[in-house]
């Protein structure tokens, strides 16, 4: 923790948040997003959360922004600058602004220092689950523990946020016939026929890697930052960079809709069926100790340690599925089909 | 396995699991979504009721998640309050999951087991949300509803997108102001478990960051239940969701934000800070005057029929904030009742408009005329959810205003009373507008004859049959609530109260 | 000098939410409102990272070999785990939304062929 490298880093970051907003362009405006995303990850490394700052480079950094520009590729760059109007509402954003923002002030001086160790939130849940996790799951990765078992709960119903987003996307965006309620023009022509052999060339040769790599990290987790989230997300980023250098066609030809759906399916069904398992063994949703009893030599706490393994896989193959399938509705607006 | 033990969880489990068997059915055949969909419903419905009974007989529940402890892991806790909240959820879904069969057929037909798995999350979100007892947890639940709200709204109509629009920004706000308010109790006390909080923050309740952390709670709180005036997002977006959406999402989103508001009051935050440390009562209790009354008045001044009731949802929930601040034990248990009464209200209410856009193809109030003799049942089903709203005894609507306005007196507050009244009466000329339009206008025909035989012509079964039973149970819930509010909502008034 | 480095990461985190809410409520421009939003949200985890820092301690992974006997596990060495455990449910939550609005925009805009609230007003 280098007080001054986290501060010239938290510089950087409130510039970047000024200029996306400020920026005419949209496609700038992403690229400047990107940026910012990147520097989170960076002061999150700083300060130790090393999880989050892998979760963010995979998910801030990495789709968000290739989400935004694909949205922006599927649209319009242009933000229109005609000074009119919307005074009030400028106004009126400014004031709820400068009035959150105060009573947050407010807040601010009752807290205790940061990054004390003696602060409530350093004292009251965290000693335990610091002391604890090796002793309880075997895991020594404390974050990898209490994101799969102790709060394993909450991670299951982000696992269907996630799910949900993507059936959400596929409710609002996808179009079956080929003019569905749509009498506007293509907005873009999308620039194909421009084959660049050399980014085709590095995509195809870095894609087993980078796959290779998210395997590692789904399987490392309990002992290095990395688990199902962020491998899942890059195993989604080997494919969209597949798509975006070749075609998306090429793609669907490997993952077809239906079977984006089902893994998304059956990433979720996973994570609860374990879970549900450990109902039918008798004891309580998600409590993977009983696990021992239809696993080969483990006791209860190993069984912990491979039960949390099982739903790592779950989320991953979740949310890869459901990354792909996103992102192909976003730059095929719909039709699922070029882009 | 026993079930009765398990039933806590079991609630959450079995929708979710439903969901996901729906979506995997759908890529098989489109025809297994809706019975999928009812038995996932059912089991949970089921679930509630086995968890209720056994909180009326032994007292609340707490289910570890994971095995747990509670401060560590996650917790469920049912006591009667939630208890009351999670059979009122899941009995609401399970009959407009089953109205849903016709209007999806009509006005989704593509997305089928996009919808079905998206209506079953909603209900899934809305059920975790009750039955939790963790901070946290209750702010991934929120977002699983928020999200499956935003998507199933944006299926509407042409104006639906810019409506749900709208939502995702204002609802996004109003969640964030959530997490950041539990992230101030957090840096404070450290803890995420609600009875844990309950019992670390009154050693801190002198600190202006705990009081803060309330209302960022309370705003994002607020923003979800479109209370007066953050109420910008809701008028637009029930109005133009797909019909089947609207009888999901407007009973029960609103209602169970404001089971979350009371929970946090009580059960994070004690009575005593929230009724006497801050001296916030006076003013929410003014807000929610104003709500009540301008909902109202909007209502009034709709000419189409499903922002009208958009408009009275508005007024409802100020009737329950402001019951809920009212600081009595009257007032309070009014809120409660109400929660339960105007979720099943809304629903018939939202059922009718169903029908009447499955038959006509319309939501303006014109789109009523003459409907008394061409659907003489549908239009009795309505006429009892209207004085519901009103708040004509035997039915339900009655007893809860009652109890409010009881309280409003114990409290000393004339001037809630006198909005509970106001907007009676503002409710009694919008609805006998309403029943006017439907009975005495002779419906224009091209001969304009009155020989012309009227032909009865009632929806189908599956919408009417979910439409009957909630007016009927209107005037039952009117009939026990006297039982109800013994055996189960006065337990979850904190006893210090008047 | 103190009390600053004490409090400066908060006060970076309100600045970035002001920002963020500014910008969702002030801006014409639909996909705006979008980044605006995800501003927003990221400043939240700053603020729950930041109540998670914890000076002179490390990661938080217990440093283990195979087959070592296990040391007791001295809690000021590492670093708060739970605020990142909820942060990475916030950050997988943001990029959920950021998915639904980025796809309600593109409904919206080829419905109105335009992404200016103002515009979009207008042609309903």
């Amino acid at each position: 923790m280098i007080w001054q490298l986290d501060l010239s880093i938290l510089t950087l970051i409130v510039i970047c948040a000024f200029a996306t907003i400020m920026v005419k362009d949209l496609l700038s405006a992403a690229i400047i997003f990107g940026a910012y995303s990147f520097l989170m990850c960076l002061l999150w490394t700083e300060m130790g959360a090393v999880d989050v700052a892998f979760t963010e480079a995979s998910v801030g950094a990495g789709v968000s922004t290739v989400l935004f520009f694909a949205a922006v590729h599927q649209t319009t760059r242009r933000v229109r600058t005609r000074k009119s109007g919307r005074m009030l509402a400028k106004v009126f954003a400014l004031m709820a602004a400068l009035l959150t923002g105060l009573v947050l002030i407010i807040a601010e001086t009752d807290f205790p220092g940061f990054a004390s160790p003696f602060t409530p939130a350093s004292l009251h849940l965290s000693p335990y689950y610091i002391t604890q996790s090796l002793h309880d799951t075997n895991v020594p990765n404390i974050v990898t523990s209490v994101l799969a078992d102790y709060r394993g709960f909450d991670t299951m119903f982000e696992t269907a946020v996630i799910f949900t987003a993507g059936l959400a996307v596929i409710a609002i965006l996808r179009r079956y016939k080929r003019d569905d309620r749509c009498d506007l023009p293509e907005p873009y022509v999308i620039s194909e026929g421009y084959p660049d052999t050399i980014i085709r060339f590095i995509a195809r040769q870095l894609a087993p890697f980078i796959q290779l790599f998210a395997l590692y990290v789904v399987a490392h987790g309990h002992h290095s930052p990395g688990g199902g989230f962020q491998g899942g997300v890059i195993l989604g980023a080997s494919f969209i960079l597949l798509a975006i250098s070749y075609d998306s066609r090429m793609i669907i030809g490997i993952m077809s809709e239906r079977l984006n759906i089902l893994l998304g399916n059956i990433g979720v069904l996973i994570y609860a069926g374990i879970g549900f398992l450990c109902l039918l063994l008798g004891a309580n949703f998600l409590d993977y100790s009983v696990l021992s009893k239809v696993l080969p030599a483990t006791d209860k706490i190993m069984a912990r340690s491979h039960g949390m393994l099982g739903i790592e896989i779950g989320v991953a193959i979740a949310v890869m599925a459901i990354v792909i399938s996103i992102y192909l509705n976003i730059i095929s607006h719909g039709k699922y089909d070029k882009g | 396995m026993s079930f009765v033990k398990q039933a806590p969880v079991l609630l959450v489990i079995i929708p979710l699991l439903s969901a996901l068997l729906v979506n995997i059915l759908g890529l098989v055949n489109r025809r297994y979504c809706l019975p999928v969909a009812i038995l996932g419903i059912l089991g949970s419905f089921a679930a509630s009721v086995v968890t209720l009974i056994r909180v009326i007989e032994n007292g609340a529940i707490s289910y570890r998640l994971g095995g747990w402890p509670p401060p560590f892991g996650i917790e469920y806790v049912i006591d009667h309050l939630n208890g009351l909240v999670l059979v009122t959820v899941s009995f609401v879904s399970l009959l407009a999951v089953i109205f849903s069969k016709e209007s999806v057929k009509q006005e989704v037909p593509e997305k089928i087991p996009q919808f079905y798995t998206l209506f079953i999350l909603l209900v899934t979100g809305l059920l975790g949300m009750t039955v939790t007892g963790d901070a946290f947890n209750l702010y991934v639940l929120l977002e699983i509803s928020a999200l499956t709200g935003y998507a199933l709204i944006a299926m509407g109509d042409n104006r639906a997108l810019v409506a749900s629009f709208n939502y995702v920004i204002l609802g996004t706000i109003g969640a964030s102001f959530y997490l950041l308010g539990v992230g101030h109790l957090y840096i404070m006390t450290g803890s995420l478990n609600m009875a844990d909080l309950l019992t670390i923050l009154p050693g801190l309740y002198s600190l202006n960051a705990v009081f803060i952390a309330l209302l960022l709670i309370l705003v994002g709180i607020w923003i979800k239940m479109a209370f007066f005036p953050l109420h910008g997002w809701l008028p637009n977006a029930y109005t133009y969701a797909p019909s089947a959406a609207g009888c999901l999402v407007a009973p029960l989103v609103t209602k169970v934000s404001v089971y979350i508001m009371i929970r946090i009051m009580l059960s994070v935050f004690s009575p005593l800070y929230v009724y006497s440390i801050i001296g916030l009562s006076e003013t929410i209790v003014w807000m929610s005057v104003i709500a009540i009354i301008s909902g109202s008045i909007l209502a009034l001044a709709q000419t189409d029929f499903k922002k009208m009731l958009t408009y009275l949802i508005v007024a409802e929930v100020g009737y329950m904030v402001g019951g809920a601040w009212l600081a009595s034990a009257a007032g309070l248990t009014g809120a409660i009742l109400h929660i339960v009464n105007d979720a099943l209200m809304t629903l018939c209410l939202f059922l009718f408009a169903g029908i009447v856009i499955y038959k006509k193809g319309g939501h303006q109030l014109q789109d009523l005329a003459g409907l008394y003799k061409k659907m003489p049942v549908t239009m009795a089903a309505f006429t009892v959810g209207a004085l519901s709203m009103i708040g004509v005894p035997p039915t339900a609507g009655f007893f809860s205003k009652w109890y409010l306005i009881l309280g409003a007196i114990d409290a000393g507050k004339y001037h809630f009373m006198a909005a509970l009244l106001v907007s009676s009466l503002i409710n009694a000329i919008l609805f006998f507008k309403v029943i006017e339009i439907a009975y005495f206008e002779p419906k224009v025909d091209h001969h304009g004859g009155e020989t012309e035989k009227v032909i009865i012509d009632e929806a189908p079964l599956t919408m009417l049959v979910p439409l009957i039973i909630v007016a009927l149970s209107l005037i039952v819930i009117g009939l026990y609530s006297g039982d109800i509010i013994t055996n189960i909502i006065q337990h979850s008034v904190p006893a210090g109260l008047l | 000098m103190q009390s600053i480095i004490s409090s400066y990461n908060y006060w970076i985190y309100i600045l970035l939410m002001m920002i963020g809410l500014y910008a969702m409520l002030a801006k014409n421009n639909l996909v705006k409102k979008v980044i605006g939003m995800s501003i927003f949200q990221t400043a939240i985890i700053v603020f729950y990272v930041s109540t998670g820092a914890k000076e002179h301690a490390t990661i938080p992974i217990i440093a283990h070999g195979h087959g070592a006997v296990e040391a007791a596990v001295d809690v000021a060495h590492y670093a708060n785990p739970l605020p990142h455990v909820l942060m990475l449910t916030a950050i997988v939550v943001s990029v959920g939304t950021l998915g639904v609005a980025l796809a309600i925009c593109l409904g919206i805009h080829r419905r109105y062929n335009s992404l200016e609230e103002d515009e979009i007003q207008e042609q309903l």
